[in-house]
């Protein structure tokens, strides 16, 4: 038994199981099957940003969706000295590029040398395509989440969604 | 934040990417085994991302992968064999009855021409010698031209060990060029890329898909016909289809020549016309709509520009480069667009409905 078990370990890329094991711990990713998380994490791609390193800036248009797997980012606005929100590893943010190409409500610069994974629009799109169930998952967590901000906003009109990238 | 949103140097790209392309083109000689290798592993690459999928490391599944192949090209050779035996030696034994059946007609044409021309005869029999006789003559060094295309065989061997460390590093390579791209172009890269490779793959599936096709249903209908050769003729028909319409003409001039001799009859050259007219049709009607999802979008006159440019400029492979090429030149200049237009803040942007009232 454990001789398979080793011969198992030699097929298997650990990198890889990583990856899935982190993607599993997200609730956005928690629904799916190991086979489609396979799938999601060679939509992926993955990219080191270093201690005070902007990521994105406020009025670039956005693209991607972004996963802070170790590290630490921080949102600004531009006026506003205090930061809107500070992310710790497991967080998204970005996510609404991911529904509509719009410039950035803020800027994301990463506060200790952050490691992240980006899942790029039309990558999604793709997904969409060829595995719709990994499509429909991310697209009904983001709308649970979308419509959840929308009460927020209607039940306190002063809320400003800080974690929309 | 104003001093981080500096505009992009479209200038400065287009000039660094203007010389890139001009140092390819005086260069391209040197690199077409890598170029030939970097679209062998790009074929290839979906299997193994559907593999890898399962977790399964890479590096094993391309030497696995390698091996495998090796195994069934020795068995499908050995299998095949006896064929390609008959088809060289049927070839072979029947070349020299061609060139004199191509020697005998080119005579009897020139005597009768010489006859009905309503010029002197010697003048007739002097120029008629002259156009024959360079023909055969041209003919005679096509052996030569042959052998020009031997430095082409040499990149069989080359072309898949070269692919081999392309396929190894895989998505990797990807990721080091995201690595040391500033940060704020991190998703303009990673749209650049994504755009190229829509653009590079659809073309590629679909073609292989075209390729299949034409070479399978070639071969059973030139069997059908009882055409010799029929084997070598698909295989030629098959491959030159990578040249979009060039399978067609290969097809109908090369099994059609063969048939007319095999059994004496034009009636047997517009049979095989007709049933490469045939696969043309279905092509068109059947494997075309499956796969047009993966057809580049380019109007037929800038197909047939492109294919001229190519070939003028890289010879052969030229001819069979020049569409994707196009296709990841027009996605180049798509994308680079719609971010200057982001950039200078005249590009239109989506939203519409917004005004309808939360509910």
């Amino acid at each position: 038994m454990s001789a398979l078990k080793s011969i198992k370990r030699w097929f298997i890329d650990p990198q890889f199981s990583r990856k899935k094991h982190f993607l599993r711990s997200l609730e956005i990713f928690k629904d799916l099957r190991d086979r489609e998380l396979g799938y999601l994490v060679q939509s992926l791609h993955s990219r080191t940003y270093r201690e005070g390193e902007v990521v994105f800036v406020e009025g670039d248009i956005g693209r991607a969706l972004f996963i802070l797997e170790d590290g630490g980012v921080e949102l600004t606005r531009e006026g506003s000295r205090a930061p809107l929100y500070a992310l710790k590893p497991g967080d998204f943010f970005g996510e609404m590029a991911l529904l509509e190409s719009l410039p950035r409500s803020a800027t994301a610069t990463a506060t200790v040398k952050s490691h992240m994974h980006l899942l790029y629009k039309s990558k999604l799109d793709a997904l969409l395509n060829s595995e719709p169930r990994i499509g429909v998952t991310i697209m009904s967590h983001l709308a649970r989440l979308l419509s959840a901000r929308l009460r927020r906003v209607n039940s306190d009109p002063k809320f400003i969604p800080a974690k929309n990238g | 934040m104003a001093d981080e949103r500096r505009s992009f140097p479209f200038l400065t790209v287009f000039i660094v990417g203007t010389a890139c392309a001009y140092a390819f083109y005086r260069i391209h000689h040197a690199l077409t085994p890598f170029v030939l290798a970097a679209a062998f592993a790009y074929v290839l690459n979906p299997i193994l991302v559907r593999l890898e999928a399962r977790g399964l490391r890479r590096g094993h599944l391309v030497a696995g992968g390698y091996l495998i192949a090796a195994a069934l090209g020795a068995v499908a050779y050995s299998g095949l064999r006896s064929v390609l035996t008959d088809e060289a030696e049927m070839l072979q034994a029947k070349a020299p009855s061609y060139m004199r059946a191509i020697q005998k007609a080119a005579t009897t044409q020139q005597v009768e021409l010489a006859k009905r021309l309503p010029l002197p005869q010697s003048v007739t029999e002097k120029a008629l010698e002259g156009a024959v006789g360079g023909t055969l003559e041209k003919l005679q060094e096509l052996p030569s031209h042959l052998f020009a295309l031997i430095p082409l065989l040499a990149h069989a061997l080359l072309v898949p060990f070269i692919g081999f460390f392309f396929l190894l590093d895989g998505p990797s390579g990807v990721d080091s060029l995201i690595q040391s791209c500033p940060s704020r172009l991190v998703e303009q890269a990673i749209h650049l890329l994504s755009e190229v490779d829509k653009a590079l793959g659809n073309y590629v599936r679909g073609l292989l898909i075209v390729v299949a096709v034409i070479f399978t249903i070639s071969f059973a209908g030139l069997v059908a016909l009882g055409v010799d050769n029929a084997l070598i003729i698909a295989a030629i028909s098959g491959l030159s289809s990578v040249v979009p319409y060039f399978g067609l003409v290969m097809g109908i001039v090369v099994g059609g020549s063969m048939a007319w001799y095999q059994f004496g009859t034009p009636a047997a050259f517009l049979k095989v016309a007709a049933l490469f007219l045939g696969i043309r049709g279905v092509e068109e009607t059947l494997v075309q709509p499956m796969i047009a999802r993966h057809s580049l979008h380019m109007h037929a006159m800038t197909n047939l520009l492109v294919l001229i440019l190519g070939g003028e400029m890289f010879g052969f492979l030229g001819l069979v480069f020049a569409v994707p090429a196009a296709g990841v030149l027009k996605a180049l200049i798509n994308v680079t667009w719609s971010w200057y237009a982001s950039e200078r803040g005249f590009a239109s942007v989506d939203g519409d409905g917004t005004e309808i009232p939360y509910t």
